[in-house]
């Protein structure tokens, strides 16, 4: 099988420089990057540093988290001598970030402060992490799968394992992939209010007391060896596997035990096939709070021991936390360290402190204030984050001894579903709800699709009081579904299947009205003023990461955000994670809320004016291997047969053309092996905006004979929700569940904003 | 308490339902805010801590553990800090 994947390019912008060879030369030197913070307003703080790249200013109209990706991805693209207009449907981006437009969001809501009126819907397009892969994929004319990944701190690393998966499983021949966050009052002001800055620069795993928050973008051109070959392209290394793994223990701090660290450590080790003695190098999370360093150090030393023979270090120390973006700029260090054979260090050591670690650590070595040659032809790059994600990846020198862990064929069945709807808070009382015609809740003054969920649901799913009042409305949408859906699904969470038992979220605006009120907070009473409590719901993983703890789930958790269509990618996502992963299971969930703020957001955008009514709610929909659903005899409601994604570029905001969901819907077809004529049902995505309706019309011309269904007429445009609920729509009509189902198959289909389309054929189980 | 006391209590109570998002009525003087009463935890203290501040100009930064233990140990605090404000905000 093909699984070599290399890397072929590299792009990299952060404080310690605006070049990945300019930033690797000042880090192996023990350059610090870290100083006075410029762009945020921090004068009644405690804390007034971090790393910013004051030399890269954000073009005029640009949002800085895009503007700086797009220069990271220039640098990488030109790199790698990748030309994506030879092949550009098989060309795709994937770029994670913890806090996406969080400029252009601090000026929207000082504008709105000041004058509602005042404030642009421009300014709105520039809000959502969704926006930034799209920009990318706009500006290099990429048509292939466009993701963002939303873990928070875990997103840069998991991007490129992402990214790598895609190439495995034949879906693209080059990814550009990473990660991108700038520096914001959101972020500063958040950590703030956490206690979890330092006030002097880091020293991680040694006297530091929290973090120096950073900004930049790090690009890797992912690329499958036989495509980079075959154009004669500069091979760099390559990219062994990876582990990806959930605390369950709490929104903000890791376990303190570092189990989940651990497993995500191990798992890396394992997929690549490599011993922990092989590792020549670890660039870990270590990112300078007390918490995070003590956890991970006792993770570190399990799995490697104290000898000395790995080389550790935290380039954090210099270029501080890039968030979302801190696993691909470490990305781009562990390559230059394998091309250059040198690796970077950790500063701010000071003899006291080496003797202190030594009494620690023993010998482990953590690569003191200086780079260090050595042999490094296998790499760990380990990043952990907010909602307790773990992740962990392997880089290898080109052509190294490794033996990865290899895909199962197993078919993959929907076993439950977990949906809060504005039709209803349980699958039996949306699916009666359905069969009798029953009008879905709206909002009296506004017309949207309201979902609501209440005291009775949380008793009703065992979540207390103590819990539920610290979500936002996303975070409880996605707890009862969630828990609904296990229940559902007959599927009890013990020891033994916890880390079998994974999630893939997808949201296309993630918690909006949390960050509304969060930065309206700053606004009005200071950076030094945020709110600790409101914080941690501001990460769009915040909703599946409050689920993994309330459910006690600890196996994958990615969350995608890819606009309206997330809940449908989500889906097919996971499918494909079943399928690459040690996970039985995996709930993939799509979530959006609507509330005033995200009502006008809306109406700001012109989408309300365009036709579209929004809606929201929580969709889980469980997906299980064959053998795990056999094994204890689980109801299959539908069998996932394949997927197709397409991609339009096009400007943030507008529908692509019409040709790439028809590209989508084949791709689906090919990958199930049927043709238009034996699909019995399409469940559309039209919205009630023109250019969708037009374009799902052409798209939809070989299917005149199938029955259309629409849960969007039903419930509104509920973005991810609305996907998602597609897909569990179309299994309960074919599990027998929503009454008039026709034939074996289902097409469901989803768009988003920005180009990109998903198609997904089902079979009747 | 005298009435000053019960004023800043009442503003405390108000605040903790507003900002940690509890029913008011979960909220009286003499429940325990942490462990087994309304069970709150080092994040919802943080935020406390911010808000007595914002609330009333007093710092609670090294306060002892007990001034944490209920609405009228905190309102107790607040009136016999020198830097009290009444109506700070």
């Amino acid at each position: 099988m093909n699984d070599r994947v290399v890397i072929t390019g590299l792009g990299l912008t952060c404080a310690i420089g605006g070049s990945a060879d300019e930033c690797f030369n000042n880090a192996i030197a023990g350059k610090v990057g870290i100083k006075e913070v410029k762009s945020v307003e921090h004068s009644a703080c405690y804390a007034h540093i971090g790393g910013e790249y004051n030399e890269f200013v954000t073009p005029e109209g640009e949002d800085r988290a895009s503007a700086l990706c797009i220069k990271a991805a220039t640098e990488a693209v030109t790199d790698s001598g990748l030309d994506v207009s030879a092949d550009p449907s098989r060309v795709s981006v994937v770029i994670g970030s913890c806090v996406g437009g969080a400029v252009s969001i601090e000026k929207f809501y000082r504008d709105y402060v000041a004058d509602p009126g005042k404030a642009s819907g421009e300014d709105v397009l520039k809000m959502p992490i969704s926006a930034i892969a799209n920009n990318v994929a706009l500006k290099f004319g990429a048509q292939g799968a466009v993701d963002n990944v939303a873990n928070a701190c875990a997103a840069g690393t998991m991007s490129i394992a992402i990214a790598a998966d895609l190439i495995r499983s034949g879906k693209a021949d080059a990814v550009i992939a990473g990660g991108s966050d700038p520096m914001s009052s959101l972020a500063f002001s958040g950590f703030h209010a956490l206690h979890a800055l330092d006030s002097e620069p880091c020293r991680p795993f040694n006297k530091s007391k929290g973090i120096a928050l950073g900004e930049g973008a790090g690009i890797l051109i992912v690329e499958s060896y036989e495509h980079a070959k075959a154009r004669g392209a500069k091979i760099y290394c390559e990219v062994l596997g990876s582990g990806v793994s959930s605390d369950a223990h709490h929104i903000t701090a890791p376990a303190p035990d570092g189990e989940g660290m651990q497993s995500a450590m191990e798992r890396s080790l394992a997929n690549s096939g490599i011993k922990a003695s092989d590792v020549d190098y670890i660039n870990a999370h270590g990112t300078g709070t007390p918490l995070n360093d003590t956890s991970e150090l006792g993770a570190m030393l399990r799995v490697f021991g104290q000898d000395g023979k790995v080389s550790c270090s935290t380039t954090k120390s210099m270029v501080g936390h890039c968030l979302g973006a801190a696993g691909s700029v470490e990305a781009v260090m562990c390559v230059k360290a394998i091309e250059r054979g040198i690796v970077p260090p950790t500063v701010g050591y000071t003899e006291e402190d080496k003797a202190a670690m030594r009494e620690k650590a023993g010998d482990f070595d953590f690569v003191p204030n200086t780079g260090k040659q050595r042999k490094v032809d296998y790499v760990q790059s380990n990043n952990y984050a907010f909602g307790g994600n773990n992740a962990s990846i392997i880089y290898a020198k080109e052509g190294v001894e490794r033996s990865l862990a290899q895909p199962n064929k197993e078919r993959i069945f929907i076993t439950g579903f977990g949906i809060v709807s504005p039709l209803g808070n349980t699958e039996e009382e949306y699916a009666a709800n359905v069969n009798a015609g029953a009008a879905a809740k709206r909002c009296e003054n506004c017309g949207d699709y309201i979902s609501a969920v209440g005291k009775e649901d949380f008793d009703a799913v065992g979540i207390k009081l103590n819990f539920y009042r610290k979500l936002d409305k996303l975070s409880q949408m996605t707890c009862v579904s969630g828990k609904r859906a296990l229940a559902n699904a007959g599927i009890t969470v013990s020891d033994e299947n916890s880390r079998k038992i994974g999630i893939v979220a997808g949201t296309s605006d993630g918690p909006q009205t949390d960050i509304a009120n969060f930065q309206k907070g700053i606004i009005a009473s200071g950076t030094q003023a945020g709110s600790a409590f409101l914080f941690p719901n501001t990460v769009y993983n915040a909703a599946p990461g409050y689920f993994s703890i309330a459910a006690g789930v600890k196996g994958y958790n990615v969350t995608l955000s890819n606009g309206a269509a997330s809940g449908i990618a989500a889906v097919a996502f996971a499918t494909r994670v079943l399928h690459t992963t040690q996970n039985d299971v995996i709930l993939a969930i799509g979530a959006d809320e609507d509330s005033e703020t995200v009502h006008m957001l809306y109406e700001k955008a012109g989408a309300i004016a365009a036709g579209m009514t929004p809606g929201d709610g929580a969709v889980t929909v469980v997906l299980e291997r064959e053998s795990s659903a056999n094994a204890r005899g689980a109801k299959k409601y539908a069998e996932v047969l394949g997927s197709g994604f397409a991609h339009c570029p096009t400007e943030f905001g507008k529908y692509g053309c019409a040709g790439k969901l028809k590209e989508a819907i084949g791709l689906a077809l090919r990958e199930s092996g049927v043709s238009a004529g034996d699909i019995g049902m399409v469940m559309t995505c039209t919205n009630g905006v023109n250019s969708l309706e037009e374009a799902e019309k052409d798209a939809l011309a070989d299917f005149a004979g199938a029955k259309k269904v629409s849960v969007k007429a039903l419930c509104g445009e509920g973005r991810a929700a609305s996907s998602a609920l597609s897909v569990a729509h179309a299994a309960m009509m074919l599990g027998g569940v929503i009454d008039g189902g026709e034939g074996e198959y289902a097409l469901v289909l989803g768009a988003s904003v920005g180009g990109s389309y998903n198609a997904l054929v089902l079979r009747k189980a | 308490m005298n009435a000053r006391q019960k004023a800043v209590a009442d503003k405390i109570a108000d605040y903790l339902s507003e900002n940690l998002r509890l029913p008011r009525e979960n909220i009286t003087y003499d429940v325990p805010l942490f462990g087994d009463g309304i069970g709150l935890d080092s994040v919802d203290s943080l935020e406390i801590i911010a808000g007595m501040d914002l609330l009333f100009g007093v710092s609670l930064i090294g306060a002892h553990d007990s001034v944490f233990r209920d609405i009228r140990t905190l309102s107790e605090y607040i009136v016999n800090n020198p830097d009290f404000k009444e109506n700070k905000k």
